[in-house]
C-alpha cells in the first residue's frame, strides 16, 4: 500500500511509504486553526478535461485550490478516467463530479481531502470498535498530525494538537498503523484495548530529512551534492559560546580546531583541508539566506535550528564568489506548525585547566641549581641567592597562579506560537563564561524574533531580527613574551623562587629582585587583574522578506538583509601593571588604546523559483539577482603617561598619540540560476551558474562566472537491485564546478598613494605622500575547479548509512600578496599567482547498532586530505613565510606552509667533535650543532644558500570524529570524540622556556644541557656560556613535535523526568556533561589544536601549526536542564 | 494581481538602483596613483615623502651607525648575557654577519625606498605644467636623493640593481645587477643634475637639500673614485658655509641646519612621530631608570636590552690631548653601577623619554674642508692640503695648535685621523677605512686587541667574542638573502 501526498511529486520509494511530505503535515496542522476562515478563502476552480486519469485531476485541483489529497495506490486501482468542464466552480462541485462514477468517496477535513473506498466505507462491520489514545515521541512530547490508519483498510485519522486521536476499526483483529514524518512507523494490534497510547521513535537521519541547500531546500535522498546537516538539538548539551565549537567531530571533512581557550573565541574552521595561500580560509556563513560578513561568534547557538555544511562545488556554486572554502548554512528557529510552546534550557558549570599538558617548568630548587651552575660555568662567583638551592623547594608556580576555576552559565528561553496567519519564534539568551585565566570572561545577551505573516494564501511576509550585546574581558594572555602580550608566557618564564604574593596576601606590582631577576619584572598575577582589556559589541542581524506565489509553484521572493554592528575595544594598562619583561609598571608606561569599529552590510536578494512535474519528469528552476554592500569605519585613539589611574580616558593621558582612522567598503552584484531535473525520481541532474561582480578587482576583471553541474543515480530504485535485501538505499553522485574567492582586502587593485608620510624641515612639518603599493589592473578572481564523486549507501532498512566522497580541487589564480624584491620600493604585489591542488577522501558512517529498549547509535567520520603546489607564477617558485623566528616554505611540487628550518644534530660535545663538524660563525664547543645539508662544509642559516630543509608538516593526514549515543528508558548518554593524525606542531614557546641566557625559568629538561665534555647532557641543549642565540633564534627541528591527538570532547549523561502527571509540562530533562574530558596526545603542550600567530591571533594560512603559548583549553563540568511547557 | 505588479515593480527598482559604478569603490583614506601626480602640490608632497625614509635609514637598532660606525674601530656593543634577543648589530661588529642580518637588510631596503620615491617624482613631472622654479627645485631634490641612495648602496654593497623608473607591475620589480661603474656613472649624472637644478642654501627651505649638498655629494663620490682633481674642483664650489664657533653647538638641536650644516636628516621632538632617539639607542644597557635620569633629568624607564655604538678605548685614545671636541663628543655615565663612555653628540635636553630633537649630520662643512685637504694632498699639493687640514684641526673651537706636516704620507694619516675625531660617530669611519685600504689591517688588529682583553671592550667576565670574529674582514656587505631569493636575475 502506498500512501501519497499529491504534492506534485510521486514518492514511491520504500521509505516514502511511511512518510507524508512535511509540507502536507504542516498544512494539516495549520488548518486545524484555520477552519473558521476557510470559506472566505475557498478558491473558485475552472477546469476542463477529457478522459484524464483521476490522479492527474487531483493534481490540477490541488494546484488550483491548494487542497491536498490523501490516498493510497490500492485505492486508485479500477478508477475511471474523468471528463468534466467546470467554470468558476466550488471545490465541492468539482469533487462531486470527479467522484461521481468512482468506487470512491471522500471527506474534507480542513483542507485535506481524504479519499476512501466506497465498499469499505459503506460496510462498517457491526462489531466495529472505537479506539482512542494519545501519540507521543519517545520523550513523552505529544505529537500532533500523526496519521493513524487501520491496516489493510482505508479508514484513517490524524492526531490533534495534543496528540489525541479517535478511530473506528473493524474489531479485535485489527491492526493500527501510526505514521509520522521523521519517525519510524509503528503497527499495534488492537486486541481488547479501547485505549492505545503510542510512543513513536525518531528515525535516525531519515533520507527524507529536509536539507537546506543554496537558495532552497531538498531532501537528503534527492541531493546530488556533498553536504551534511547537523540538527542543533544534537549540540545543545555542549557547553560552548559558539556553535562552531559544538560542531567539533560531527562533520566529515570539516576540521574544527579550538586554537586558543579564550572564552568565546579561537575557533578555526577548515572545510576540506581548507588550506590556501590566501589570508582567509574560513567558510562563508549564511544565516537565514544572508551571507554575513565576519564574526559569527556572537550568534547564540540556541537560536539555531540546523547547520548545513556545503562542501562540493555543486552545492556551493550558487554562492560562487565566496564559496572556495565551503559554505555553512545556518537556519534559525521558526515556530513549528501547530505548536505553541515555551521551552527553557539552562546549564551551569565549572571550568578548570587539567594538570596534564601544562608546561613542565623547573621548581624553585631546580631553578636555583640551574642558576648556580650558570655562574659556575662562567667562572663567576655564585650570588648569594643561588648558593643554597635546596632552600626553595617547590617554589612558586606562576602559571598556576594565573589560573582559576571559573563558572560557565547559559540560559535560554524560547517561545513559539503559530496562529492562523501569524507564526513567531522568540529566543532570548544569556551566556556568561568566566575564563580560567584571571580577569577573562565572555558574556552575551541575545534575542531573536522570527515572525511570519500569511497575508493571503499566496503572500507571505517575514521579519527576523536578532540583536545581541556581547562584552568580554580579554587580557593580553596569548603570544610571545616580548612584544605586547603574552602574560601566560611571561608567568611561565618568571623565576620560581619569587613569590607573587606579599605575606599579607596582597599582590605587589613588581617582583624585581636584584641578583635574581635580570629585568624589571612586573608581577603578572597583578598585571592580569589590573589591566582592562575588552570589547563591547552590539550587533543587529535582520531580514525582511516577501514571498509571493502568483501561480501555483512559482514562488517569487524578495528579501532585504541587514547586519549592523558597532564595537569598542578598550585597553588600559594602569601604573600598577605591565605586559612585558623589562618594562616596569609606571605612570609613564600607563597607556590607553581604544578602537572603535562600526560597520554595516546589506544584501538585497530577489529570486524566482518554479517547480514542475510532467509525468515522470520533475523540474525545479531558480533564478535570482542579488546586491550586497559593506562598509566599515574604524578609529583609534591612544595615549600614555597617566599620572592617576582613576581617570582612564584619553583626556587624562599626558601624551596623546595621533588618532588614526580607516574606512573600508566593498560591493557585489550577482546573478544566479539553477535547474534541477529528475526522471522517475531516480536519475537526478542539476546545473547552476552564478555570475558575480566584485569591487575588489581590476576594472577588466570584476566579473566571474561560477558554473556547476551534478548528477545522481539512485541505484536502489532499479529493479536489478530491488532483490538485494540488505540494501535499502544506494545513490551514486558526482559533481563538477567552479567556485571563487575574493577574500582579500579592499582597494588592492589600485596603486595607492598614502598621505601622511610627513617630514619635518627644521621646525615646520611638511605633508608628504608616496605611492605605497603596486597596483594591479589585472587582479581577478581566484577560482577553484572541484570534482566530487560520492556515494550514499543505506543498509538493513537504513539502520546503517554510509557516505563516501572523493574530491579533487584545483585552485588557480591564487590571490596572494606576493613578496617582491624590495629594490622596487615595494614589498608586495597582490596578484593571481599560481595553482594548488587539494584532494581527499571522506567517509562517514552512521549506524543504529541497537534499536530495542537499549539504543546505541554510532556516528563515525574520517577525512583524509592533502595538497600539492603545482605552480607559483611570479618571480619565484617558492614562498617563504616567517612567523616569529619560525618559518615556512611553500614551493612548487611540495605542500603548502611546510616548516622550514635547520636540523639539529646534537651539540658539539667536545673539541674533537667541534673540529670535525661543520660550524656556523658563532659555533663553539658545547653549542647546538646543526646538520650541514648542502654539504658546503659550513652551517648557514639562510633560505637560499643555507642548510634549511622541510622539518615538519602542520597539516594532518586525516582528521576524524566519533559520536556514540546510548539511551535506555529515560536515560541517555553521548560521547563525542575528535582527533587528528600526522600533523606537526612547532612549539615556538620553547624559545623562551628553553632559553639558555639564564634569565628565565626553563623546562625541567634543560637541566640536561651541555656543561662540559664530561657532562654533555642529553644532546638537546647547548651551554649557557656562549652564543645562545643559535639555539633560540634559528628555527630548528627541536621545536617540531608530533601534533596528533584524540580528544574526548564531550560526555553527556541525561535523564528525562516522568512528568505525565503534570498538565503544563511536556518534558523535563536533566543532564550532566564533561567537555574536553580527556586529551590523548604526545604533544608536549596543553592544546594540540593550537595554531596562532606570535600575538595569539589567528595565523596566516601559510603559518599554521605554531604554538606561541596560548590560553589553555579548560575541562568543563556542567549540569543542565531542558524544560518544555505546553 | 496588484501584488504581482508591485513585486515586479519593486524588483525593477532594485535592478535599476544599481548604477554602473556600484562596483567602482576607491579608497576614501588614500588616493590612487592615476589621480595623483597632477599638480604642483602633488609633486611637492611626493618629494617630501621621498625624504621620509631617511629617518629610518639613520635611526633605530638597524640604523646607519651599525654599518658605518660600529663596524669600525670607533664603537662597539656592550655584551649583555642576560638578553640575547636583539643581537644582530653584534654580528655586524664582529664580522660574523651574513646575508640574513636585519641591519644589513634595513639599509638596502630603505635606500631603495628612497630611490623608488624619487623615481615616482621624476618620471611624470615633466608632463605636468607648473611653475618652472618650483619644478626644478623638486627635480633637483629628487636627483639628489636618488644619487645619495645609490651612493650609499654602491659603497656598502658594490654591484646592485639599477632602477630609474618606478615599478608598475610584477616584472618591473626586479632588475639585474649593474656594474659598479654603471652605478657610479648614474650617481654622477644625477648629482650633476642636482647641482644644476637646486637652489643654494640661502634660498632653499631649511632642512632640504641644496646645490651645496649636491656639490658635496658629488665631491664625496669623486673622492671615493680617487678623481682628486674633479673632487677639488667641485668641493671648492661649496660656498656660503662656515664652521660653528663652538663644536658643541654643531649638534645642538636649538641650532639645527646651522651655518656649518650642508645636509642633515631632519628629526623633530614631539608626538608627531618624527622624534629621534639616538641617545637611547646608544646607551649602555642594562641601565636603571635612575641612571638614565642622572643624564637626562626627566622620568625614565629602565633599559635592559643591549648597548650599541659605545665608544671604544681606541677612539677615546685617538683624540689629541687638549682637543675640546673629545668632551663634546664622548661622555661618561653609570650603568649598573659601573662607568661607561657614551656618545654625547646626540645627548641634549628633551621632554619625553625616547623622544629627542637631535638631527643626524650627514654632511658638514668641516668634512668639505677635509675632503679638499685630502684631494689636494693626493695631488701632491701638500702645502695647500695642510692649510685646509688646519682650518679644521686648529679652528679655535678645538683648542689645538696648527699641525706642521710636510710629507704626503704623513699628511694622509693626519687627515684620516682628523676625519676620525672631527666626524666621530657620524658614520664616516668604516667607509674611510675601506676607501683608504686600511680596513683589513685595522680591524684585524682591533680584533686581536678585543680577544686579548674582552673586558676592556665591555664584555663580562667569562665571555669573549666567537672564534671566527675579526678573521674575515669583508669590505662589502652581502645583498640581503631575502632579495636574492626573490630576484630572478641573481
Amino acid at each position: 500500500m502506498n500512501l501519497y501526498a499529491h504534492s506534485g511529486r510521486r514518492l514511491s520509494t520504500y521509505a516514502s511509504k511511511f512518510l507524508l511530505v512535511m509540507k502536507l503535515t504542516i498544512v494539516l496542522l495549520i488548518t486545524v486553526f484555520m477552519q473558521a476562515s476557510l470559506a472566505s478563502h475557498a478558491q473558485k476552480i475552472s477546469y476542463s478535461v477529457e478522459n484524464t486519469s483521476l490522479v492527474q485531476v487531483f493534481g490540477e485541483i490541488q494546484k488550483q485550490s491548494g487542497y491536498q489529497f490523501l490516498y493510497t495506490d490500492e485505492m486508485m486501482e479500477g478508477t475511471k478516467p474523468v471528463s468534466l468542464t467546470i467554470r468558476n466552480g466550488s471545490i465541492e462541485e468539482v469533487l462531486k463530479k470527479c467522484f461521481a462514477r468512482q468506487p470512491l468517496t471522500y471527506t474534507i477535513k480542513n483542507k485535506i481531502i481524504i479519499v476512501q473506498r466506497k465498499a469499505v466505507a459503506s460496510a462498517v462491520p457491526s462489531q466495529s470498535k472505537l479506539i482512542n489514545g494519545n501519540v507521543t515521541d519517545d520523550k513523552g512530547l505529544a505529537l500532533p498530525g500523526v496519521s493513524v490508519t487501520e491496516k489493510g483498510e482505508t479508514n484513517s485519522t490524524i492526531t490533534d494538537v495534543n496528540g489525541n486521536y479517535k478511530i473506528t476499526v473493524k474489531g479485535e483483529n485489527s491492526v493500527l498503523v501510526f505514521r509520522y514524518v521523521g519517525f519510524a512507523m509503528q503497527e499495534i494490534p488492537v486486541g481488547s484495548n479501547s485505549t492505545i497510547n503510542v510512543s513513536l521513535k525518531e528515525e535516525q537521519r531519515s533520507l527524507e530529512q529536509v536539507v537546506v541547500v543554496a537558495y532552497g531546500s531538498t531532501t537528503k535522498r534527492n541531493s546530488t551534492g556533498a553536504l551534511e546537516t547537523v540538527n542543533a538539538k544534537e549540540l545543545q548539551d555542549i557547553p560552548a559560546a559558539q556553535f562552531t565549537q559544538k560542531l567539533q567531530g560531527k562533520l566529515s571533512g570539516v576540521q574544527i580546531n579550538q586554537t586558543t581557550g579564550k572564552p568565546g573565541q579561537g575557533m578555526q574552521v577548515r572545510i576540506r583541508g581548507g588550506a590556501s595561500v590566501t589570508a582567509e580560509t574560513g567558510p562563508l556563513y549564511i544565516v537565514d539566506g544572508f551571507a554575513i560578513v565576519g564574526d559569527i561568534s556572537n550568534i547564540n547557538p540556541n537560536e539555531i535550528e540546523t547547520i548545513t555544511v556545503l562542501k562540493d562545488a555543486a552545492s556551493t556554486a550558487l554562492y560562487g564568489s565566496r564559496a572556495a572554502f565551503g559554505v555553512v548554512v545556518i537556519t534559525t528557529k521558526n515556530a513549528k506548525a501547530g505548536q505553541t510552546n515555551i521551552s527553557a534550557n539552562a546549564y551551569t558549570g565549572i571550568q578548570s585547566v587539567p594538570q596534564k599538558g601544562r608546561p613542565d617548568m623547573m621548581t624553585g630548587t631546580e631553578w636555583a641549581q640551574f642558576k648556580k651552575e650558570y655562574y659556575e660555568d662562567l667562572g663567576q662567583a655564585v650570588p648569594a641567592a643561588f648558593q643554597n638551592p635546596a632552600q626553595y623547594g617547590e617554589g612558586y608556580d606562576w602559571y598556576n597562579a594565573m589560573l582559576r576555576s571559573a563558572n560557565i552559565n547559559d540560559y535560554s528561553v524560547s517561545l513559539n506560537t503559530n496562529k492562523e496567519k501569524f507564526s513567531s519564534s522568540v529566543v532570548a539568551g544569556y551566556f556568561k563564561q568566566e575564563g580560567v585565566l584571571l580577569n577573562s570572561a565572555y558574556n552575551r545577551f541575545s534575542l531573536r524574533s522570527n515572525s511570519l505573516f500569511k497575508v493571503t494564501d499566496k503572500l507571505k511576509v517575514g521579519f527576523n531580527v536578532a540583536p545581541t550585546y556581547s562584552w568580554d574581558k580579554s587580557p593580553a594572555t596569548d603570544g610571545l613574551f616580548f612584544g605586547s602580550g603574552g602574560l601566560i608566557y611571561n608567568a611561565l618564564l618568571t623565576p620560581p623562587i619569587l613569590n607573587y604574593q606579599n605575606p599579607d596576601g596582597t599582590l605587589p606590582t613588581t617582583v624585581t629582585t636584584p641578583g635574581v631577576t635580570a629585568f624589571p619584572t612586573p608581577n603578572w598575577v597583578r598585571s592580569i587583574q589590573d589591566i582592562k582589556s575588552g570589547t563591547n559589541a552590539i550587533r543587529l542581524l535582520s531580514n525582511a522578506y516577501v514571498e509571493l506565489e502568483p501561480i501555483s509553484k512559482l514562488v517569487l521572493k524578495s528579501s532585504i538583509n541587514g547586519d549592523l554592528g558597532q564595537s569598542t575595544y578598550t585597553f588600559f594598562q594602569p601604573a600598577t601593571a605591565s605586559r612585558g619583561f623589562a618594562s616596569a609598571p609606571s605612570a609613564l608606561g600607563a597607556n590607553l588604546s581604544q578602537d572603535n569599529n562600526k560597520y554595516y552590510s546589506w544584501l538585497s536578494e530577489n529570486t524566482a523559483s518554479y517547480t514542475k512535474q510532467l509525468n515522470d519528469h520533475g523540474f525545479d528552476l531558480l533564478a535570482g539577482f542579488t546586491v550586497q554592500k559593506y562598509r566599515r569605519d574604524f578609529t583609534n585613539v591612544s595615549g600614555y603617561n597617566y599620572p592617576d589611574d582613576r581617570i582612564q580616558t584619553i583626556d587624562a593621558a599626558l601624551v596623546k598619540n595621533n588618532p588614526r582612522s580607516d574606512l573600508q567598503e566593498w560591493s557585489m552584484i550577482s546573478y544566479l540560476s539553477r535547474l534541477n531535473y529528475n526522471y522517475k525520481g531516480k536519475y537526478l541532474l542539476g546545473a547552476s551558474i552564478r555570475r558575480d561582480g566584485s569591487s575588489r578587482f581590476g576594472i577588466n576583471n570584476k566579473w566571474g562566472n561560477f558554473p556547476a553541474v551534478s548528477a545522481g543515480w539512485i541505484v536502489s530504485e532499479e529493479s536489478f537491485v530491488k532483490d538485494i535485501n540488505w540494501l535499502s538505499f544506494l545513490k551514486l553522485r558526482g559533481s563538477y564546478g567552479i567556485v571563487g574567492n575574493n577574500n582579500i582586502g579592499n582597494y588592492r587593485q589600485y596603486a595607492n598613494v598614502s598621505s601622511g608620510i610627513n617630514v619635518p624641515f627644521g621646525s615646520t612639518t611638511a605633508s608628504g605622500s608616496a605611492v605605497t603599493s603596486l597596483g594591479n589592473e589585472l587582479l581577478g578572481w581566484e577560482k577553484s575547479k572541484q570534482l566530487d564523486i560520492g556515494l550514499d549507501l543505506g543498509m538493513l532498512q537504513n539502520r546503517i548509512n554510509f557516505t563516501y566522497d572523493y574530491y579533487n580541487k584545483k585552485t588557480s589564480n591564487l590571490l596572494y600578496d606576493l613578496f617582491v624584491p624590495r629594490e622596487s620600493g615595494f614589498s608586495t604585489f597582490f596578484g593571481n599567482v599560481g595553482e594548488v591542488k587539494f584532494w581527499g577522501h571522506e567517509f562517514a558512517i552512521n549506524s543504529n547498532n541497537l534499536v530495542g529498549k537499549f539504543k546505541w547509535n554510532t556516528n563515525f567520520n574520517i577525512a583524509f586530505s592533502d595538497n600539492k603546489v603545482l605552480a607559483l607564477s611570479g618571480l619565484s617558485d617558492k614562498l617563504y613565510y616567517g612567523a616569529g623566528s619560525g618559518r615556512t616554505i611553500t614551493r612548487v611540487g611540495g605542500r603548502i606552509g611546510q616548516f622550514w628550518g635547520l636540523v639539529q644534530d646534537g651539540v658539539y660535545k667536545d673539541q674533537a667533535d667541534f673540529d670535525s663538524s661543520p660550524k656556523s660563525n658563532s659555533s663553539q664547543v658545547g653549542t647546538i650543532k646543526f646538520r650541514d645539508l648542502n654539504g658546503d662544509g659550513v652551517v648557514k642559516y639562510g633560505d637560499e644558500e643555507g642548510d634549511r630543509t622541510i622539518i615538519g608538516n602542520p597539516f594532518p593526514k586525516f582528521v576524524f570524529g566519533l559520536t556514540n549515543n546510548f539511551s535506555y528508558k529515560k536515560f541517555d548518554l553521548s560521547v563525542v570524540a575528535t582527533g587528528s593524525y600526522g600533523n606537526d606542531i612547532a612549539r615556538m614557546m620553547d624559545q623562551g622556556t628553553a632559553n639558555l641566557d639564564g634569565v628565565f625559568n626553563v623546562l625541567k629538561d634543560v637541566q640536561y644541557r651541555w656543561r662540559s665534555p664530561e657532562n654533555p647532557g642529553n644532546g638537546k641543549y647547548g651551554k649557557t656560556t656562549a652564543s645562545t642565540g643559535d639555539d633560540r633564534d634559528q628555527f630548528h627541528s627541536r621545536y617540531i613535535q608530533d601534533g596528533s591527538f584524540l580528544t574526548i570532547k564531550n560526555i553527556t549523561l541525561g535523564y528525562s523526568l516522568p512528568v505525565q502527571k503534570f498538565k503544563a509540562i511536556k518534558s523535563i530533562r536533566l543532564y550532566s556533561s564533561v567537555q574536553q574530558a580527556f586529551v590523548f596526545t604526545n604533544y608536549g603542550g596543553i592544546n594540540p589544536e593550537i595554531s596562532t600567530d606570535s600575538n595569539g591571533n589567528a595565523p596566516s594560512s601559510l603559518a599554521q601549526g605554531f604554538d606561541f603559548a596560548a590560553y589553555p583549553v579548560p575541562r568543563t563540568f556542567t549540569f543542565g536542564l531542558n524544560v518544555n511547557l505546553k | 494581481m496588484k501584488i504581482k505588479i508591485f513585486a515586479i515593480a519593486a524588483i525593477a527598482v532594485l535592478f535599476g538602483a544599481c548604477k554602473k559604478d556600484f562596483l567602482e569603490l576607491a579608497s576614501q583614506t588614500s588616493l590612487s596613483a592615476p589621480v595623483f601626480f597632477k599638480s604642483q602640490s602633488d609633486f611637492q608632497q611626493a618629494i617630501n615623502g621621498a625624504y621620509a625614509p631617511l629617518r629610518g635609514l639613520y635611526s633605530g637598532t638597524g640604523g646607519a651607525w651599525a654599518m658605518g660606525e660600529m663596524r669600525s674601530d670607533n664603537t662597539t656593543y656592550k655584551y649583555n648575557p642576560q638578553d640575547r634577543g636583539t643581537i644582530e648589530p653584534e654580528f655586524i661588529k664582529d664580522f660574523t654577519d651574513d646575508a640574513n642580518n636585519g641591519v644589513n637588510g634595513n639599509k638596502y631596503v630603505t635606500d631603495y625606498t628612497i630611490i623608488a620615491r624619487a623615481n615616482q617624482v621624476l618620471e611624470p613631472i615633466d608632463a605636468v605644467e607648473f611653475d618652472a622654479t618650483v619644478k626644478n627645485n623638486i627635480k633637483g631634490q629628487a636627483y639628489f636623493l636618488r644619487a645619495f641612495a645609490y651612493f650609499d648602496l654602491v659603497q656598502y654593497y658594490g654591484s646592485v640593481p639599477l632602477h630609474l623608473k618606478p615599478a608598475k607591475n610584477l616584472g618591473e620589480t626586479a632588475a639585474p645587477l649593474s656594474s659598479v661603474e654603471t652605478i657610479y656613472n648614474q650617481i654622477i649624472a644625477d648629482a650633476k643634475q642636482a647641482v644644476a637644478l637646486l637652489p643654494d642654501k640661502a634660498t632653499q627651505e631649511a632642512g632640504r637639500v641644496t646645490s651645496g649638498s649636491a656639490k658635496t655629494l658629488l665631491g664625496n663620490v669623486y673622492i671615493v673614485l680617487k678623481r682628486w682633481a674633479d673632487a677639488e674642483a667641485i668641493l671648492k664650489q661649496v660656498t656660503g658655509y662656515s664652521l660653528v664657533a663652538d663644536y658643541n653647538n654643531v649638534f645642538n638641536p636649538a641650532q639645527k641646519n646651522n651655518s656649518e650644516s650642508i645636509f642633515e636628516v631632519q628629526f623633530k621632538e614631539g608626538t608627531e612621530g618624527f622624534a629621534s632617539n639616538f641617545f637611547y639607542t646608544f646607551l649602555v644597557q642594562p641601565i636603571s631608570a635612575a641612571e638614565i635620569t642622572a643624564i637626562t633629568g626627566i622620568p625614565e624607564t629602565a633599559r635592559t636590552i643591549e648597548g650599541y655604538n659605545i665608544p671604544t678605548p681606541d677612539i677615546i685614545g685617538a683624540y689629541e690631548a687638549g682637543d675640546k671636541r673629545k668632551d663634546a663628543s664622548i661622555g661618561f655615565l653609570t650603568a649598573g653601577g659601573l662607568s661607561y663612555p657614551y656618545i654625547k653628540k646626540y645627548a641634549h635636553p628633551h621632554v619625553l623619554t625616547n623622544n629627542t630633537n637631535d638631527n643626524w649630520p650627514v654632511y658638514r662643512y668641516s668634512e668639505v674642508l677635509l675632503f679638499i685637504a685630502e684631494a689636494l694632498n693626493e695631488q701632491n699639493k701638500t702645502v695647500d692640503a695642510l692649510t685646509y687640514l688646519n682650518m679644521v684641526h686648529a679652528h679655535p673651537r678645538t683648542g689645538l695648535t696648527p699641525l706642521a706636516i710636510a710629507t704626503q704620507a704623513g699628511l694622509r694619516d693626519a687627515i684620516l685621523n682628523e676625519r676620525r675625531v672631527e666626524l666621530a660617530f657620524e658614520n664616516k669611519r668604516w667607509l674611510d677605512l675601506v676607501r683608504t685600504g686600511k680596513a683589513d689591517e685595522t680591524m684585524k688588529a682591533y680584533g686581536i686587541r678585543v680577544k686579548a682583553n674582552p673586558q676592556a671592550y665591555y664584555f663580562p667576565a667569562g665571555i669573549s667574542p666567537s672564534a671566527s670574529s675579526y678573521t674575515n674582514i669583508r669590505l662589502l656587505f652581502p645583498i640581503p638573502a631575502s632579495e636574492v631569493a626573490l630576484n630572478p636575475y641573481f
